[in-house]
């Protein structure tokens, strides 16, 4: 296939320019000119432009509903049913809107390659990936079978699926998620297209495997000539990738720019805040040093996995293998590692809730089965963390429950918990789906705080949230900590969270504990490999963009 | 809420068989135990509305009583279904994987290779026909289907993290299992137990027709097909109206259910 | 996937014995002494020891069972005390008129089901699939018995195509059976028909809503091609369940249809073995049916691993 381009590394770039002055060296592969969508006449895209040159990655960053997504299916011209799309989209100079939708299969795949957030459910199960692969290739006619299976064979090879190890006979069922997404990155990248557009690619997958398809993505950019769309809500992570950003807001694109110089300047109020939000640090005294209120010794934690024949011997995984851990009144102490290392599992046995096989766990000297209440948790998900049938007034009373406390005592520690969560105590009366993800978190929060707990669990709690959103609810967590005493364990993936909220932090791998210490000292300078893979994974914006950055958010004043 | 056109004329439709099954208990056009064979196949209208049968019986007092024999067997037979199938559902998923949820899930397996006919078959070959075996037969039927339904809609909810707060604020099993799962499965169960009541108006019919099911002189509109069977050339009007009684029942009851399933729960798509 | 062959087959068993358990408790030990049931109040003691000698009844209970479900697998079903002769002669003969009607009906059923679903999914919202749906609507509410015989109405009273009733034999000729089980085979295919359309179209409908279905446009399949090699493998998963399940209902469906059309199948004997109290057949006979119904569910899993390979590990 003819190359138009050499391939250029996008971060070779010297190019530190305003849109409007776009370099000569690169001419646009993509051209997307007043771009509009309207979905059963809801205005969702607004008059979207921006331009896209080969061997660049172009960062499309955006919270949740901002349009980031359908723009991209616009561009594909995959739109939901119901939707209306104006305004040209330009695919190395030919109108895509313009195409035939005959012409535009002929695009797709070809010249235009797409990858999605969600790697468990973009494959066909029924069917191998090296089928799945080779589609790409029959569907275009351009190879015959065994032609299009070899070259399956050289892609999966190129992502990182080697033929030994993953045969082309392999379903997606036999593979994780981030084995998935290469799959899906082999099977969009078949053809070499001019355009890749990722959409979300890593937002389902823990740090070390987005660490890994992100190298992968940039790297097939670079080799090929690609132009790449990274479509993401995390700015951490097209600060690494990007040279260029377009920050999306409510339909609109509201900032384009060089990576640097949108960090660096930070001259939209929206990209200001979206900056500030994501690197929020709320002001938090530390708080280690008081009596113990949580000790686990030796925890371990079987689960018996399946045969894997029918007589086969019963095998057993270790997912928590001899943890000890003290948290003490008034600190909040992380536990961080990969997704699969035992985390959730631990904070599962640390509230009581399975059985151990072996160790202890106390709550001041009690066995933790024996003072449930003094133990509360928020979980992940603020959509299912309550029962849409009850009110919210009997949603937090429900950890009331075994305890000898009256009702008006209970009604009046609701309202006080509403209250302290930045709820109103009208809000009893209501139900769970008249309130937003953000309200549900502070909900979820009430309702752990109402009985007066010693510790609270957060697993993952703010993961879900977009930035501004987690910004409050973590300024929310540090105040309610000083007001009530509380301890923390905060389970989390994201290690700028961890900082910015706790005073120690533990690594977990493979269900142990190999490494703890104070937040700062084991994050700036961790000792156990494990930790230092994870942090080195883990995107993060360069501290002297930061530093610009807020410098030039100057004069808000309620920066800290 | 927007109530959708089908929900409307499928519940018009089966309450009017309702209302006429109940107004069957204090009046009938016509008294149905009497046979008057000179007024006998009088055809529709003839001073009868819907004519009279072989025996000279009013068709329209025999289908608003014979509606009465469809309905309580219906509704019995899913009274039994769910009395026994919503506990053992939830027994069984709130036990997942555990030799409990083995036992009751196999033991449904086995209940589901009986079809309602062969069940009323065993039951009849020794205790004889009657209504109340065509109802025990269609019943036990029934206890399957909504173990299988319950559990599969308590199995989504358990992952739910709400189940984990309540278990974190030390609710038990069975707490957890009444006070939430079953308030979030009312829906399933109700648009469930409007297919059964349809399903069971069929096989009651069908139980009926084979002599299964409700015996002389109970009218019911199975056996006034079977009795009509021979009769079908001669006077088809006493073939017909059974028939569209039975046919307007069930679509009645299969649009409402259809229709509640829509505005009860928009994420269960229509799988009949 | 041989494995899982075997792990179903092992549970294939179990649930054989489970149902001749339940089958042989319910017809021989809750009547207490099955020979006394068979011949009614007014036997003499000595004629029903006769017939307890004669139809094999002495002895334990558990003795009994296992002497019957021996019998059983090596196709002896006892001997029936109305007809005076075996009854694995008088299944054999009634099977060859039951077991082509299923089958046939089952057929009719897929053959116009499978498509009519297909259509009205592609034309989802359309006035087709209005139609579509409204009219599998109408063909669920219908019972079979009285569908067949409006059947038999118009076409052998009204039209004469076919005979009203009854059964030549397959010694008449292949066709001539066919043709006198077509009236029947059509009215316990229509309802079965209608549900497993609207299954079909419900579940394309669902996965065309899967991510796996964007992610083969993006490939640049065109909708349809994106069905075709995606869409349908995966939609016929459920609809496989129900073809499974239908089986059932057929076989029960087809003993109501046999009164209609006067067909000499196992319906007809059923209920003269249950009219004269001829436990043996009766027995025999429901075993026969739970032992078609069983196995039909068991060709239905092994197909299903077959289709998905996610259920090919070995349990």
């Amino acid at each position: 296939m003819e190359r138009r381009l050499p391939p250029k590394r996008a971060s070779d770039s010297p190019v530190r320019s305003r849109q409007t002055r776009l370099p000569d060296a690169a001419e646009p592969v993509l051209e997307v000119e007043a771009l509009s969508m309207d979905i059963h006449g809801v205005p969702v895209v607004r008059d979207v432009s921006f331009d896209v040159r080969a061997g660049e990655v172009f960062g499309l960053v955006g919270q949740s509903g901002s349009g980031k997504s359908l723009t991209a299916l616009a561009v594909m011209r995959l739109a939901p049913g119901g939707a209306v799309t104006r305004g040209r989209v330009l695919l190395s100079g030919t109108d895509l809107t313009a195409l035939s939708e005959r012409r535009m299969c002929q695009t797709r795949g070809r010249d235009i390659g797409m990858i999605f957030q969600e790697p468990m459910t973009a494959l066909n199960p029924l069917r191998s990936i090296g089928d799945q692969v080779a589609e790409t290739l029959r569907v275009h006619g351009v190879a015959s079978r065994s032609e299009a299976l070899c070259v399956a064979r050289e892609k999966l090879a190129r992502v990182g699926l080697p033929q030994e190890r993953f045969g082309l006979d392999r379903y997606p069922h036999e593979l994780s998620g981030g084995q998935r997404q290469r799959v899906c990155i082999a099977m969009a990248i078949a053809l070499r297209p001019r355009l890749l557009i990722a959409d979300e690619p890593t937002t389902a997958l823990d740090v070390t495997n987005q660490a890994e398809i992100l190298k992968l993505l940039s790297d097939l950019a670079a080799d090929e000539g690609m132009a790449l769309v990274l479509i993401t809500h995390d700015l951490a992570v097209v600060a690494g990738m990007a040279s260029r950003v377009a920050v999306m807001h409510e339909g609109r694109v509201i900032d384009v720019d060089d990576t640097e110089t949108l960090f660096c300047e930070a001259s939209h109020p929206y990209t200001r805040d979206l900056l500030r939000d994501s690197l929020h640090q709320p002001s938090r005294r530390s708080g280690s040093g008081g009596t113990p209120v949580l000790e686990a010794r030796n925890v371990i934690r079987d689960y018996a996995i399946r045969r894997r024949s029918l007589f086969g011997a019963r095998r057993i995984h270790r997912a928590v293998d001899g943890v000890s851990l003290t948290i003490r009144q008034g600190e909040s102490v992380g536990l961080v590692g990969e997704s699969g290392c035992g985390k959730s599992t631990l904070a599962r046995a640390v509230l009581g809730l399975d059985a151990m096989q072996d160790g202890m766990i106390q709550v001041d000297g009690v066995p933790v089965n024996l003072v449930r209440a003094r133990m509360q948790a928020v979980f992940q998900d603020p959509y299912g963390s309550f029962n849409p049938r009850q009110r919210v007034g009997r949603l937090i009373a429900e950890p009331f429950h075994l305890t000898p406390l009256t009702k008006p005592v209970r009604h009046a520690r609701v309202i006080e918990a509403l209250e302290a969560v930045g709820l109103s105590a009208e809000d009893v009366d209501r139900y769970i789906h008249e309130f937003s993800g953000g309200q549900r978190q502070r909900i979820a929060i009430a309702r752990a705080i109402v009985v007066r707990p010693r510790l609270v669990v957060l697993d993952e709690a703010v993961s879900a949230l977009d930035v501004s959103i987690r910004a409050r609810i973590l300024d929310l967590l540090t105040d309610l900590q000083q007001r009530f005493r509380l301890s923390y364990l905060f389970i989390s993936h994201d290690l700028e969270v961890v900082r910015s909220i706790t005073d120690r932090v533990l690594v977990m791998h493979s269900g142990r504990i190999v490494e703890e210490g104070v937040t700062d000292r084991v994050l700036s300078a961790p000792e156990h490999p494990r930790t230092q893979e994870l942090i080195a994974a883990a995107p993060r914006i360069p501290e002297e963009w930061l530093r610009a950055g807020i410098k030039a958010g100057k004069p808000d004043s309620d920066t800290p | 809420m927007k109530v959708p056109a089908q929900l409307w004329f499928g519940a018009a439709l089966s309450s009017a068989f309702v209302v006429a099954a109940l107004v069957s208990l204090v009046w009938t056009p016509y008294p149905v135990d009497e046979l008057s064979i000179d007024q006998r196949m009088r055809l529709p209208g003839d001073g009868y509305v819907l004519g009279t049968d072989q025996f000279g019986r009013d068709m329209l007092s025999m289908l608003m009583v014979g509606a009465r024999t469809s309905i309580a067997v219906a509704i019995v037979a899913v009274g039994i279904g769910m009395a026994f199938g919503v506990p053992l559902g939830l027994l069984a998923a709130a036990n997942r994987g555990k030799p409990v949820d083995e036992i009751v899930m196999r033991t449904n397996d086995l209940v589901f290779a009986f079809p309602s006919l062969v069940i009323a078959i065993l039951i009849t070959a020794v205790f004889g026909p009657s209504a109340f075996n065509a109802i025990l037969a269609i019943g036990i039927f029934n206890i399957p289907v909504f173990a299988r339904v319950t559990r599969g809609g308590a199995l989504s909810l358990w992952t739910l993290d709400f189940v984990l707060s309540a278990r974190v604020a030390g609710k038990s099993r069975l707490r957890i299992s009444l006070e939430h799962i079953l308030a979030n499965i009312t829906n399933l169960l109700i648009v469930q137990g409007t297919i059964q009541f349809s399903l069971g108006i069929l096989a009651e019919a069908g139980l009926s027709y084979v002599g299964l099911g409700a015996q002389p002189p109970t009218p019911s509109w199975g056996r006034m097909l079977a009795e009509s069977q021979t009769l079908v050339s001669l006077a088809p009007h006493i073939a017909a109206f059974p028939g569209l009684a039975i046919v307007l029942t069930v679509l009645g009851l299969n649009l409402m259910g259809d229709g509640l399933r829509d505005i009860l729960d928009p994420r269960l798509r229509s799988t009949r | 996937m041989i494995g899982y062959a075997f792990f179903r087959l092992v549970s294939l068993c179990a649930s054989l014995a489970a149902a001749s358990i339940v089958i042989f408790g319910v017809i021989e030990v809750i009547p207490g002494d099955p020979a006394a049931f068979m011949l009614g109040v007014s036997a003499t003691d000595d004629a029903v020891a006769a017939l307890r000698a004669e139809l094999g009844l002495e002895g334990g209970v558990t003795a009994r069972y296992f002497s019957w479900v021996g019998g059983m697998l090596v196709g002896d079903f006892g001997t029936s005390y109305t007809y005076r002769v075996p009854v694995s002669e008088l299944v054999l003969a009634r099977l060859q008129v039951s077991l082509p009607l299923t089958l046939y009906a089952l057929a009719l059923s897929t053959a116009v089901a499978i498509p009519v679903g297909l259509a009205a999914a592609a034309r989802r919202g359309g006035t087709a699939d209005y139609g579509i749906m409204a009219a599998t609507q109408l063909g669920i509410a219908v019972p079979n018995f009285w569908f067949a015989m409006l059947l038999v109405l118009v076409f052998s009273i009204g039209l004469g195509w076919f005979g009203a009733g009854g059964f030549p034999g397959w010694e008449a000729g292949f066709w001539t059976g066919v043709k006198a089980l077509t009236l029947p085979a059509v009215a316990l295919a229509l309802p079965q028909a209608s549900i497993l359309a609207r299954i079909m179209r419900s579940s394309l409908l669902e996965v065309l809503g899967q991510d796996y279905m964007r992610t083969a446009r993006a490939k640049g399949l065109s909708g349809r091609q994106a069905v075709v090699s995606h869409g349908l493998r995966n939609a016929l998963i459920p609809v496989m369940t129900i073809l499974g399940l239908q089986f059932s209902f057929l076989l029960a469906g087809a003993i109501i249809i046999e009164n209609v059309f006067f067909l000499p199948g196992l319906g007809r004997l059923i209920f003269q073995g249950i009219i004269q109290r001829d436990l043996i057949v009766v027995e025999s006979v429901v075993m026969l049916l739970v032992f078609a119904v069983i196995m039909v569910t068991y060709l239905v899993d092994l197909t299903y691993a077959a289709i998905d390979p996610r259920l090919r590990r070995s349990i």
